[in-house]
């Protein structure tokens, strides 16, 4: 049961994380190799917010809030002027973005780890079916449930969807129309950003924070898009799921196969159905 | 625009500059920073021969680079073999993981083949890392990586083996010019441009990027054996996905698809490196910003650059002949 949660609660971890990069890739074409980066910079803010002020929530909204304002700032100044270029110099550009954020965290934060304190309130542990359970493990599985559903109620059925959903489809067009198509895909690009860091902020207590994880996260996260399908958010649900699971379970009973099965995974998707796992033939938003 | 001449008006200089380099008395440290923009050099020629010919991003390389100085390592070392043989195999083994890589990379385009790149390179950074460790010594690498013998030389001096690398980069810059304007290379080139119309001239387009793919490899295997051998050292970090960001950083500006770009990219990038280091200790993240404006204000790099420049320049003075004859 406890490995159960254990895997949910990695898995929604994963959505979290996987869910920006995808809504910006579905809805703008890019690929963002800073995403990782972003999630790591989530984590150092939420840290340091959570140090001065002792509030977890705080530290939550700032990170989302300081990242989002990160990644607006990055569409402006570096995105906005490729989108008529081939897509590769988006993602090769993304990858210089990597470095200068992990040099600015470098500056700001330091070399070493830092660790991260669990909020009062979650710290503790409850007996469920009969296994001692993290309450902050249910709050993740709880939060991203909640944000996935946030998400697609955003996507799918408010105004703001629907104009980013059409400025995707055809930007030229939405843009004839009067409506301001520059600022719709800042605001998806701040928004997935924003997740990133929301996803660092909640990651925070769980691990320790460091360097390294703007390079191996982004890692993780391109293999829950490729597995749920680039742009697909129904399909990141699904797959984050799934690899959350298959860890929790790998972690329990063979540690040492976990990364290798995943990638195992990932290699016989790409091979048998390299539109992901969860694609369907309709619009993929 | 007669891009050879160009090639010819920048590579002579360059060529200069290195024959001459050992004459001036350079301090050890100047001769191995040489000898590696060399190595590196390699690399990125081999790289750029998917990315800038094919016009295809691999985020794969390292491990084309990671098992060539795996392969002259465990040759030398727990085979006994010369080091010639060894670099053979490094060559082989480049060639043979882009080959595998091929079967499942080539399957997928744009981004995706990107992203399976990076995934299978991934999973041989991590088997490196824990799985084969008996056989990579883990993340602590294996020291001692042997240097050439050859003749009795001592390849150990740094000059010695500066010449070393020299003539072996002098072969591939000159295989490489010869390939890209051989009939195979005009094909890449064609399939480039339009990759559905060299498909209905009759070219089997998948096999043109296969072969690509094995000699990229391979010559990135050859740069991994250099590499290690300079650094007496090999560890998982050649093969981590950020060595292939850091040879699409250095491609990039020096100028994807041109015979020079690669070479001056890696010169720049080292140049630039070595420059920033000693003014801040944050020379990684200021050399990411440097990246970040070349790619949104000089995307051809710097070899593209001049080409243009080169380009212009000559149908101007063409333009000047014709009138005053």
């Amino acid at each position: 049961m406890s490995t159960l949660i254990i895997g949910l609660s990695l898995g929604m971890l994963l959505f979290l994380l996987a869910s920006g990069l995808t809504l910006i890739f579905g809805m703008l074409g890019v690929i963002n190799f800073a995403h990782g980066a972003l999630y790591m910079l989530g984590a150092y803010i939420a840290f340091d917010i959570g140090r001065h002020t002792g509030s977890f929530v705080a530290g939550l909204i700032g990170a989302t809030v300081l990242v989002a304002a990160a990644g607006a700032l990055i569409e402006r100044l570096a995105l906005r002027p490729l989108y008529n270029r081939p897509h590769f110099y988006q993602l090769i550009l993304t990858f210089g973005v990597i470095l200068v954020i992990s040099e600015l965290v470098k500056i700001v934060w330091g070399l070493g780890y830092q660790e991260s304190t669990m909020p009062e309130a979650l710290a503790g542990t409850v007996e469920l079916f009969g296994s001692t359970i993290p309450v902050y493990r249910l709050f993740v599985i709880g939060f991203g449930a909640l944000v996935s559903g946030g998400l697609f109620l955003l996507i799918e059925k408010s105004t703001f969807g629907m104009l980013v959903r059409a400025a995707s489809s055809d930007g030229e067009m939405v843009r004839l129309l009067g409506l301001p198509v520059s600022s719709v895909r800042m605001a998806v690009f701040a928004l997935g950003s924003g997740l990133a860091g929301l996803a660092g902020a909640i990651a925070a207590p769980l691990f320790p924070i460091e360097l390294g994880m703007a390079t191996n996260t982004i890692i993780d996260c391109f293999i829950v898009v490729i597995l749920g399908g680039l742009g697909n958010i129904r399909g990141a649900v699904a797959a984050s799921l799934l690899i959350g699971l298959v860890r929790a379970l790998g972690y329990a009973y063979m540690p040492s196969w976990v990364d290798i099965l995943t990638f195992a995974l990932l290699i016989a998707t790409l091979l048998t159905r390299p539109q992901g796992l969860f694609f369907r033939a309709t619009r993929s938003a | 625009m007669n891009v050879s001449r160009f090639d010819l008006w920048l590579g002579l200089p360059l060529a200069a500059v290195a024959l001459l380099l050992p004459f001036t008395g350079p301090s050890d440290f100047l001769l191995n920073l040489a000898t590696l923009v060399m190595i590196w050099a390699i690399f990125a020629i081999g790289f750029d021969f998917v990315f800038g010919l094919l016009g295809m991003v691999s985020f794969g390389h390292a491990s084309f680079l990671g098992l060539g100085g795996y392969a002259l390592a465990l040759a030398t070392q727990l085979w006994g073999l010369p080091f010639s043989a060894g670099l053979g195999l490094a060559i082989v083994a480049g060639a043979l993981c882009a080959w595998l890589f091929s079967f499942f990379a080539l399957r997928v385009s744009g981004i995706f083949f990107a992203l399976v790149t990076l995934a299978l390179s991934q999973l041989l950074y991590i088997l490196a890392d824990s799985k084969l460790r008996a056989w990579t010594g883990g993340a602590d690498g294996l020291p001692g990586v042997e240097r050439p013998g050859l003749g009795g030389i001592d390849f150990f001096d740094s000059t010695h083996f500066y010449w070393y690398v020299v003539a072996v980069f002098a072969l591939v810059m000159a295989a490489v010019a010869v390939l890209r304007r051989s009939p195979f290379g005009r094909v890449i080139a064609g399939i480039r441009q339009n990759e559905t119309r060299a498909e209905q001239l009759g070219f089997d387009v998948h096999r043109y990027k296969q072969i690509t793919f094995i000699v990229s490899g391979a010559i990135s295997g050859l740069a991994g054996a250099l590499l290690a051998s300079l650094l007496m050292y090999v560890n998982p970090q050649m093969l981590h996905w950020t060595t292939s960001g850091d040879v699409i950083i250095m491609t990039l500006l020096g100028g994807a698809g041109t015979l020079w770009g690669p070479v001056v990219g890696v010169l720049a990038f080292e140049v630039l490196k070595e420059w920033l280091s000693g003014w801040t200790q944050y020379w990684y993240g200021l050399l990411g910003l440097v990246f970040i404006l070349a790619t949104l204000f000089f995307p051809k790099g710097i070899v593209g650059e001049l080409q243009e420049r080169f380009g212009q320049w000559q149908d101007k003075a063409a333009r000047r002949d014709g009138r005053s004859s």
